[in-house]
């Protein structure tokens, strides 16, 4: 598994807020064809590590290497479209952000795929499992290779988290990567060929999955 | 600048979304501005003047034939203050506490000077310190020139009576003495009936000669008391409301109001949707987003500020007031209010990006808004200081940019200068919002 390089890399790669260090400096690869499960309790790292990997924060030290031509999907923990907008203009605008060829054709096709509402309702009076499901069509847009999730399970019934957990090895089938946040065991084990435990914002030795 | 259009383009969407907010947005500046001219206006109104009567004054006054009534003659000429009578003492300790900005005593004698016509009889006026005692001043030196313009008629109406009587002889009379004037006229005619001679025709010369000059004396008396008349022409400007200055502040306020807004509302918001992070991987980057709330103020200023020239320029239409409609220089306010609402919408970036949240960051925008307003209707010969802190915004760039492109007959200079400023301050202010940006991700 570890002849080439890593699809996505974080070497060394740490972060402050302010006078608080969130995540000591820290080494992750993800790999072609597996699927990462990191735990910890609240608090430990686990968000700030998804989110330096995500490139939605810049690093204080290190820095995180992507391969090239990978894109990256990501799910935060909290919510991230806009609430104004229905559940299809958030899909058609990230489509066009994303460079995909017919955005209005993709948008489409995740709306039906996670049975999202089609209507003009701003996805503010969406429930919560709706708007997470909607975090989740976003993040496919663009047909990222690495796929990173931030407790994506909490908010879903059971149905919906076995669309999800598909989805996930779907992606990690087609030869991509799956780095996932969660405080689910079974899902640790259902799910993980690699586990990482995060504790005070350092990453401990990986293990397989109990 | 794809990202940009996209950003702008949802954010114009969630505009058209929310047109209470617009509203809302349109309406406050003007009432901010109605309530400016309103304190403009009681900055106008009549202050407060005591007369003060020693001479007690009567009914009717009689000068040089002419009958005044007081009353009416004082309420004729004090159009710009409120005279009221009072007592010497009340009238002084009215002025001591400002009750009265000032007072005019008129001292015993002064009518039996006014009559006499020999002496000019004095009236003593006394003001308070400072604040509005200069405007005062003014207005009573006014008061007293208007008095003084309806005496002179009688003065020389009465001077001419005696001058008439050189001339043609009768019966006059003078500090009420009768006596009798043979005149210049009937000298000649007694003059022509002597025999010639030369004394005799020295005195006919001289006569003669006195009467052409004395003819002359009308216009002489009357051209002495005035050597400058004033003639004042039929009103052809604009009322203050629909002047060009006017226009300017309320474009400028109008637009400093939504652009400030807009901009800091949209910058926090991103933050509030929790999509900078999302935006922020290779989507949007942070100077992007700073642009696209810059690119969102800037077109809604050129939207909402031309909808308000072409309302002004209809209102003037219809008050038929000819010269100056906007109809030819919209393309120049286009771009006027382009800069001016770029610039404007980079200061409400750099709130947005400091105050971190939604709400926080509009209650900034107001509250900040309001000084930078009134900093640019300080004049700066006024306040130099706030003269030259309002250089540093773009509130005063931003009225004269709007009155160069309006009303100046030769604008090119004046609306190169000030867009010169505020794209100067639109990028800097826009390069601090990319800076405090990092705050938002933090």
């Amino acid at each position: 598994m570890s002849v080439g390089h890593p699809l996505l890399a974080a070497r060394g790669a740490g972060r402050r807020f302010g006078a608080r260090t969130a995540l000591e400096p820290t080494d992750l690869e993800l790999w072609a064809g597996e699927i990462v499960a990191l735990v910890g309790a609240n608090g430990a790292g686990k968000s700030t590590l998804l989110g330096l990997l995500a490139g939605a924060l810049p690093p204080s030290f290190g820095a995180v290497v992507r391969a090239e031509g990978v894109r990256v999907g990501w799910v935060p923990q909290r919510s991230a479209h806009y609430g104004r907008l229905s559940a299809l203009e958030n899909l058609e605008l990230f489509a066009r952000l994303e460079r995909e060829p017919e955005p209005g054709d993709a948008a489409r096709r995740l709306l039906e795929r996670f049975e999202l509402p089609a209507e003009r309702r701003p996805t503010s009076g969406l429930s919560v499992g709706n708007r997470q499901r909607l975090d989740l069509a976003i993040a496919l847009l663009g047909r990222p290779r690495v796929l990173l999730l931030d407790e994506p399970t909490a908010s879903l019934d059971a149905a919906r988290r076995h669309d999800l957990w598909e989805t996930m090895a779907q992606v990690r089938d087609a030869g991509g990567a799956v780095c996932f946040a969660t405080q689910n065991a079974d899902e640790v084990e259902r799910l993980a060929d690699r586990v990482g435990v995060l504790r005070d914002g350092r990453l401990g030795a990986e293990t397989p999955p109990a | 600048m794809r990202s940009i259009l996209l950003v702008l383009g949802k954010d114009l969407r969630l505009l058209r979304r929310s047109p209470l907010l617009l509203g809302v947005l349109l309406a406050y500046p003007l009432v901010i501005a109605g309530l400016v001219g309103l304190v403009a206006g009681y900055a106008n109104a009549k202050p407060r003047v005591a007369l003060v009567d020693e001479d007690g004054l009567p009914p009717l006054v009689t000068v040089g034939g002419h009958t005044f009534p007081v009353a009416r003659t004082i309420d004729q000429v004090s159009r710009n203050v409120r005279l009221v009578r009072l007592s010497p003492e009340r009238a002084a300790r009215e002025l001591e506490t400002g009750k009265v900005v000032a007072t005019i005593t008129v001292p015993p004698g002064f009518v039996a000077r006014l009559e006499g016509m020999v002496q000019s009889p004095s009236l003593v006026l006394r003001t308070t310190r400072g604040g509005l005692a200069p405007r005062v001043t003014q207005q009573v030196q006014a008061l007293v020139y208007s008095l003084n313009r309806q005496l002179q008629r009688a003065y020389i109406e009465a001077n001419l009576r005696y001058v008439r009587l050189i001339l043609k002889g009768g019966d006059g009379t003078f500090l009420g003495r009768r006596f009798e004037v043979l005149g210049l006229e009937r000298t000649q005619r007694l003059l022509e009936e002597l025999p010639r001679g030369r004394r005799l025709d020295r005195i006919r010369e001289f006569v003669r000669t006195a009467r052409l000059a004395l003819a002359q004396t009308s216009g002489a008396l009357r051209a002495t008391a005035n050597p400058i008349e004033l003639e004042q022409a039929p009103d052809v400007g604009r009322t203050w409301a629909l002047s060009a200055q006017v226009q300017a502040y309320a474009l400028a306020l109008t637009i400093s109001f939504l652009a400030l807004l807009l901009s800091s509302g949209a910058l926090a918001a991103e933050r509030d949707e929790n999509v900078i992070g999302r935006l922020a991987r290779g989507l949007v980057t942070l100077g992007q987003l700073v642009w696209a709330k810059v690119a969102l103020a800037a077109t809604v200023a050129v939207a909402l500020g031309l909808a308000i020239a072409l309302a002004f320029g209809a209102i003037i239409e219809l008050g038929d007031v000819v010269g100056g409609e906007p109809w030819a220089r919209l393309p120049l306010v286009a771009v006027s209010l382009a800069l001016a609402g770029g610039a404007l919408g980079a200061l409400g970036a750099l709130l947005g990006a400091l105050a971190r949240e939604g709400r926080a960051a509009s209650l900034v925008a107001v509250l900040v808004v309001l000084p930078v307003v009134f900093l640019g209707l300080v004049p700066a010969e006024v306040a130099p200081l706030a003269g030259l802190v309002s250089d540093a915004l773009p509130f005063a760039h931003a009225v004269r940019l709007f009155g160069a492109a309006l009303y100046d007959a030769s604008p090119w200079a004046a609306m190169a200068r000030e867009s010169a400023w505020l794209l100067a301050l639109g990028g800097i202010f826009g390069l601090l919002a990319r800076i405090g940006m990092r705050r938002l991700t933090a």
